[in-house]
Formats: C-alpha cells, structure tokens, sequence
C-alpha cells in the first residue's frame, strides 16, 4: 500500500493532464477487480462485481469516487532571460512557493526551482510582506535560447517532493491530496475480495476535481450509480489551525455531515463503523462541499451520495502529513457498508 | 470578413435577445450548409455532413449575444436605473451610448455626488434617454428591457474596433469557414450559441442535444500588449490563439496538440494562450453528458467588455485558415 502510495505521488498529473496517472492507477487496478476502463479524459473506472445474488435481481450500483489530479503550475510566458513566469492550476497558496523544487514538461523534462531573492538582498522590511504569484518566477538553470527551444506557454510544472517517511504511520509528500483515497480505493478492493457482497461496485480515480470536480461531473454520468461514495481529505490539527475545522490525525477517518450528503446512507455508514468498531470522527460541511461529492449528488436526476474524509495536515503544500492506518482502517469500513447492502437496500435510500 | 463584421457587430443582441443576430447569420449561411435548425433556447444549428460513414461529430460554437444593461426600474424624473447582463464594469459603460431593441438610445451617467470614483458600482449609475417623467420614458422603454453599447464599427489600417466583437469577431470567423471548408471526413456541426455571457448556457443545451465527438469553440480572448497590462503572452495580430486553458476548461491536450499540429503544417501563425479569468463555450461543452474533449481558437482582443472591442483582421483571417485546415482532415 505504501510502495503504490510512494510511485502514485511521484507521478505528474495537474489537473487536464492525468494521462500517465491514469495508466498507472489502471494497472493497479487490473490486478484487483473484473474490469478496468478508461475513459477520453482519462477517468479511470474499476469494476467488481459481487457474487451475491438478490432476490429482487435489482444489484445496487455503488460508485467510488477519489480524485487523481494534483495543484499544479502553468508556463504564462518566457522573459527575455529565460525565466519563466507561470500561474496556478488548482488552489495553491503562494506563501509556499519560493525557493521550491519543480519539473517543468517542456519538450523535455526539466529540473527548476521557484528563483527568490537573499536575505541580504532585501530592503527592511521586504521579509514581512507576502510576495505574489504574479511576481515570481522559475529558473530552470538555461540561457534563453535554449529556454525557448524547450519550454512553451501553457506547459505543466509540478512540485518535486517524493514520499517521505515520518514517525510512526505518518507519512508525507506532495499530493496526497487525494492520491491517498486513490489508494484507498485499491484497499476497497482487496477488502471486498474477503467479504460476500451483491453490489456493482465501480471505482473511480477521477480527474480535474483541483478545477471544480469536472471528472466527476462526466463519469458520475457515465456509471449512473445507486449510490455515490467520494474519498477526499480534510484538514488534520495543528496547534496554529481552527479547531472547530480541523481533525485528530489518529481518531479514524471523518464522516462528512451535511446538506450535500444523504442522511439516511449516513447513518448506515456510522453504524457499520460502530458495529465493526471502527473508530471514526465527524465532520460538517454546511454546504456543497469542495470535493467530487458536490457534482455527484446533482448528476442526471440526483444520486444519494456519502463522503468520507482523511485528515490530512499541511493540505495543498509538498509536504501533506497523513497517517497510513486511516487508508486502511476507511478502507475496511467502506468495504463492511458495500457489503452490508443486501435485500431491501432501495429503502435505505429513502429520507 | 469587414462588410461581415460591420454587419454582424452592428446588430442588437443582449444575452436572451439575439433574434436578430440569429435572422442575420442564418442569412450569411444558407446554402452553404445541408440543414439548418433553431431550438428553444434560440441556437442556431447548422450541419455540413459527410460522406463518410465513420465521420467524427464535431460541434463548432461561436456566440451570438452580448453584454447588456437591464432596466431594473423608472424614477419619477424618467431616468432608467439598471443592472448588468453579463460582465459589465461600470468604468467601461460611464458616460456611453447605449441603444434598445426598438432604437431608443441614452447615455449611461451616475450620481455625481459620489466623492470617490472607486466606489462607482452599477447602483449609482443610470441610464438618461431624455425623457422628462416616468409616463414619458414609459412611452419608449418598459422594465426588463435591455440596452447595448451604441459604437458601430470603426477600422484603422487593419485593426478594427466596436461594440460586441465579443463573439461576433467569432461568429464572422465561424460563417466564413463555413464558407471556406470545402469537404471533410467530418460531420461539422455549427452552433450560433445563445447566452455565453451569463454562463455558457446556450453551448450547454445544445452539445447535450448534438452529443459530439469533439468541441471546439471560438471566442475573443485577452492580450497582453497594452501599456502597463496585466501581463499575457497573447498579443493583437500575432495570430490566432490555441487556448491551453481558462477558468472554465482545460482543454484537451490531444485537441489542443491537433490544433498546434494542424497550424504548424500549414505554415499559419499562432499563438498558445493561458488565461486567467474568464470562460466560453467549451467550459459547458467539454463537461455534456460523458464528457467531450474540446479546445478553443482564440480570437485576441483588447477592451475585451469595452464598446471599442479591437481585433486584427490578419487574427481572424488566420483563424478561418486554421479552423479549415483542421476540419479539412480526420479529427484525433
């Protein structure tokens, strides 16, 4: 779990440019589920099929959803020194960039860091102001001439920062936002592998959520689930963070609460959690919230849709802090809820 | 293109009110296309097929309406208080001309009491067609009501500016490749869209009845080449610019790579364009149904919203020429 964690966030994948994620994640996938399949914006879909058989013949269709892009960087132009200006794909916080380590995917790949100016360099008072993204740039260590051969507008940057290991369970790294719930979702599966279910359960990697949850928006239509279940994270404690929006990092996964999800699937999920004693926390989102659920309760003519929620310190930074059991012990969770969908599931569906 | 563009910008066309502007194109096209149809959101479908049985559907859209100031409310002095249709500053509609559907024209003005201009917001802002009470100004113009920008088309050398070249610089660049594209592996699919300005809502209708292959959409976007600008690698009459994303899409790379592949083959200057406010067609189109890979051809403009909306003929030449190459040959 942790090797396929350590080779998924080293991949690059801004969101719109997923390619080579996606063939990775379908590859994993192949291993543990009936079908794979990806689709033009390269959504990847894993399919398995339980082998218990209703009554009614009516299988509920469950839908895994955990997104596989990452916060990324843009090429907007090239100075006349070579350096390259850019901006953001996704939400990221400016205050982190200086200094950071990049690949640019120009006509070749290429090592840059994020230029700033020295301690020495700068005028009183210059260390307490917040320099902007518009102002900075990337030095990819080149003359111009060759800058220009090689890199272009509109070209990808990612962040470099491979999986490092803390003490622990605690691991960290870039884009564990929401690699982490993709791995989740190969756990799924080889849970499900222990358990007797009757569910079609489909598990999605999805693309492009950093940009408004657009995979989600065309594969939720494309599977047309009974259910929807998406896997994202939320912020875990830190002394210097709100308490009231943030999570333990060692309490279990996060049960979101709240408008955008189905309060009766809800409940269920808790009481599997409870019956299976499997430690959990709850979380509230007093709106749509900003993950692959938003889109996939509103798909076609509505889809009863649940979240869970790893914690996760230090979110959108090359550094996001997760505990490793919480993959696990959510992953058996979601595995004990497909399979406790039996005859009758239709009415736990109602309000 | 110039007769075209001066006819086209020259029509009144709010978002929700571009009957005109669809009598007029659907003019332009006849007997250009196999099929031309309207639906009840007012789009305008026009379908070139083809003869071959394996052809991809591709839907072209280009917008037909534009920016407007909705009348919200007559005071008892026959002055019109507004609110905008679409994105409108209210630096860019102070002290305008602006003109209804039915020909009646004032001037946008505001409450010169304010002591910061900064804080000129829409609310303090009116619209004066003359009138000297309520009952008179209720002669000519009703509540919900919309006005345009009044600037008809000017030309200096090859630059040419006016009201509304945001979208119809693209539905002249569309009307002319309808008319330049001669036979295609393809089933071309084009769309007059209705109501772009108040969230792709006309491109969301219509690629849910087309379900296409591949979208493609041509809309004006912003440059980079006036003093002191917010910087962008697009500048006016460098060429027609492959979008590589806005805030509504990030366009496919294999369309998008197409486009690029298509440009450099033919020799046809381009330019790559990152965005970073801002939507079209394809942000609705590329998200219909399972999804459509889709890109955009960028027309640049400066004053993007302005009534002096100024593109270069050379850019919309070009993106006639590109978007033929690329409809002339198999798609991805």
């Amino acid at each position: 779990m942790k090797d396929f964690l350590a080779e998924l966030i080293e991949i690059p994948g801004g969101s719109g440019y997923e390619e080579q994620a996606a063939e990775l994640i379908a590859k994993e996938f192949s291993r543990l589920c009936d079908q794979v399949h990806t689709d033009s914006f390269y959504n990847v879909y894993g399919i398995k099929r339980g082998s218990v058989s209703l009554e009614s013949g009516e299988r509920p269709k469950v839908m895994l959803a955990a997104h596989m892009d990452e916060i990324a960087l843009m090429v907007k132009d090239i100075d006349e020194k070579g350096f390259l200006r850019f901006t953001s794909i996704g939400g990221v916080d400016q205050r982190i960039l200086l200094a950071q380590e990049v690949t640019v995917h120009g006509r070749e790949k290429l090592y840059g860091i994020v230029s700033t100016v020295p301690p020495h360099l700068q005028d009183a008072g210059e260390a307490q102001k917040v320099i902007k993204m518009k102002d900075m740039c990337i030095d990819v260590g080149l003359p111009p001439d060759r800058v220009k051969k090689l890199v272009r507008v509109g070209d990808l940057i990612t962040f470099r920062s491979p999986l490092a290991t803390m003490q622990g369970s605690m691991v960290n790294g870039k884009s564990i936002d929401d690699r982490a719930s993709v791995v989740m979702l190969a756990e799924v599966m080889r849970e499900l592998d222990r358990l007797q279910y009757a569910a079609e359960v489909y598990c999605v990697a999805t693309v492009q959520e950093e940009v408004g949850t657009r995979g989600a928006v065309i594969s939720t239509y494309k599977v047309q689930p009974d259910i929807g279940i998406a896997i994202d994270v939320t912020h875990g404690e830190t002394p210097d963070a709100p308490k009231e929006d943030t999570y333990a990092m060692d309490k279990g996964i996060a049960i979101c609460k709240g408008p955008n999800m189905h309060p009766g699937l809800t409940e269920k999920l808790i009481e599997t959690a409870r019956e299976y004693g499997i430690e959990y926390q709850i979380s509230v989102a007093p709106g749509p919230t900003g993950t692959d659920a938003r889109s996939m309760q509103i798909s076609r003519s509505g889809v009863p849709t649940i979240l869970l929620e790893l914690p996760l310190r230090y979110m959108h930074t090359t550094v996001e802090t997760l505990n490793l059991d919480h993959i696990k012990s959510g992953a058996r969770l979601l595995a004990l809820f497909i399979a406790s969908l039996k005859e009758g599931w239709q009415e736990w569906l109602k309000y | 293109m110039k007769e075209l563009l001066v006819r086209l910008t020259g029509i009144y066309g709010p978002s929700g009110r571009e009957e005109a502007v669809r009598q007029a194109i659907r003019q332009e096209i006849e007997g250009f296309v196999d099929e031309i149809t309207e639906d009840v959101m007012g789009n305008l479908i026009a379908v070139k097929k083809s003869s071959n049985p394996d052809a991809k559907k591709v839907m072209l859209a280009a917008h037909m309406d534009q920016i407007g100031l909705i009348v919200t409310n007559i005071d008892e002095n026959g002055f019109l208080r507004f609110s905008n249709v679409g994105g409108v500053s209210p630096f860019n509609v102070l002290h305008r001309r602006v003109v209804f559907q039915n020909g009646v024209t004032g001037a946008v003005s505001y409450e010169t009491e304010l002591d910061d201009m900064k804080k000129l917001k829409l609310d303090k802002m009116y619209i004066d067609i003359g009138a000297r009470s309520r009952e008179e100004a209720g002669k000519h113009v009703q509540i919900g009501d919309a006005a345009v920008y009044h600037a008809p088309m000017a030309q200096s050398g090859d630059r040419y500016f006016g009201c509304a070249m945001d979208d119809r610089a693209g539905c002249a660049v569309l009307v002319e490749t309808i008319r330049s594209v001669k036979e295609s592996p393809n089933e071309l699919i084009f769309v007059f869209t209705v109501q772009e300005e108040v969230g792709l809502r006309g491109a969301k209708t219509s690629a849910y009845t087309i379900n296409p292959d591949i979208g493609i959409s041509v809309d004006v976007t912003l440059t980079g080449d006036t003093p002191k600008s917010r910087p962008m690698a697009v500048n006016l009459g460098d060429g027609p610019a492959v979008k590589v994303k806005d805030a509504s899409v990030i366009c496919h790379p294999k369309v998008k790579d197409l486009m690029i592949q298509r440009a450099e083959e033919a020799g046809i200057p381009y330019q790559l364009e990152v965005l970073e406010y801002g939507g079209t067609d394809s942000g609705a189109i590329h998200l219909s149904r399972e999804g459509v890979p889709s890109g955009v051809i960028s027309i640049p403009c400066r004053y993007v919203h302005s009534a002096h909306e100024m593109v270069d003929r050379n850019d919309l030449e070009n993106a006639v020429k590109l978007l033929t190459c690329i409809l002339e040959k198999e798609i991805v």
